[in-house]
């Protein structure tokens, strides 16, 4: 019995210890900076990401796809135009076909000659292991000749290419 | 002589229990292994059957266009599971319907292709898993490495004379030793 008081008086005294540091919170007053994050319209990404590098944005559109290899890519789509969206974890597959709001990260890759040699050599590497099928194989070589062609035809060096780093969405009815 | 008795004691004893314990989640990590390590060749989630159709319906990008994809997928689906539609470009339209499938159809000519997705059983689960869900699964998935360390220790100890590791055993291990490394400097 006594020892079952000693534990009560315990267990009250760490309680009473948790409501004085709630008390304490509850009255320090904080000043929050509430910034208001940009919406961009899919259709206006790749025109005026440039202007939001590294800075968070929101956009709006369909999910097309999610990854199936690691599920950390998925396609942001409306009637106009698509934006990549990357992860740190996994997208849940049930998205494909919703509507959702992403906030984001702006990332731009620069894609130049060292880029492409670079592509070229991971695709080749890739195939002949075995990671790659053919037709994988034939369409990465057709998309890096993409990149060379518009390069040229546009008299550049390189292409920048955004995407957006995932840090929240929410689904739209 | 007592020191080697206690560990082969405690090795049996802690190899079979433990691997009771995680004969589910063995079973669990070996289905989605050989399922994931096949992406390229498979959907190791869904079972994929493509239908092809012809529509007649108005489908061009108008504002009461929704009415007329209802009116499609009450022919080559149900329309209660429409989710969204875009146009992927000017002559192409998609519909996604809930539970992952989807169809495009060519709104000019009217021909289309469903494709129906469907879970597969077991698979999709062990792959949901494999994945590492969340954060109390990441746990649970780290205790089953930390025990398969464990299960490749305590077999070395576990039986003794020509069938333990002074005799078959022995080179039962240096195989599977020796093959990750060989494959390490080929490939690598």
């Amino acid at each position: 019995m006594k020892k079952l008081s000693i534990i009560l008086v315990l267990i009250l005294a760490f309680l009473a210890c948790k409501n004085e540091e709630k008390k304490v919170e509850e009255s320090t007053e904080t000043t929050e900076i509430v910034t208001e994050i940009p919406m961009l319209a899919i259709a206006d990404f790749d025109t005026k990401a440039g202007d939001f590098v590294s800075k968070e944005i929101k956009i709006k559109g369909i999910v097309d796809h999610v990854c199936k290899h690691g599920g950390k890519k998925l396609l942001l789509v409306t009637d106009e135009a698509q934006v990549h969206v990357v992860s740190d974890e996994r997208f849940d597959e049930a998205l494909i076909g919703s509507e959702i709001d992403v906030k984001g990260v702006v990332l731009e890759e620069v894609i130049d000659e060292a880029y492409c040699l670079k592509m070229e050599e991971d695709n080749i590497k890739s195939h002949s292991e075995g990671q790659s099928n053919d037709d994988q194989f034939e369409a990465k070589k057709q998309h890096i000749q993409e990149y060379r062609d518009y390069m040229k035809a546009n008299n550049t060096d390189h292409i920048s290419n955004y995407s957006l780093q995932y840090v929240s969405h929410s689904e739209l009815e | 002589m007592f020191k080697i008795k206690f560990w082969r004691k405690w090795s049996r004893i802690l190899h079979r229990d433990i691997g009771y314990f995680f004969i589910g989640t063995s079973i669990i990590y070996g289905i989605s292994g050989i399922a994931l390590n096949h992406l390229s060749d498979w959907n190791p989630n869904y079972s994929v059957t493509l239908k092809s159709f012809t529509t007649n319906l108005n489908l061009q990008n108008t504002s009461s266009v929704k009415n007329n994809i209802l009116l499609l997928l009450d022919d080559v689906d149900r329309k209660e599971n429409y989710k969204q539609h875009y146009y992927k470009n000017q002559n192409t339209l998609k519909v996604f319907l809930k539970g992952g499938s989807s169809l495009m159809v060519d709104i000019n000519s009217g021909h289309g292709e469903v494709e129906y997705l469907k879970r597969r059983p077991v698979f999709y689960e062990s792959n949901y898993l494999h994945y590492n869900p969340n954060r109390i699964w990441t746990w649970f998935s780290d205790a089953f490495a930390a025990a398969l360390i464990l299960f490749a220790i305590t077999s070395l100890f576990m039986v003794k004379g020509k069938k333990g590791i002074k005799g078959r055993g022995g080179i039962y291990t240096a195989l599977g030793i020796i093959i990750p490394i060989l494959f390490l400097i080929m490939y690598m």
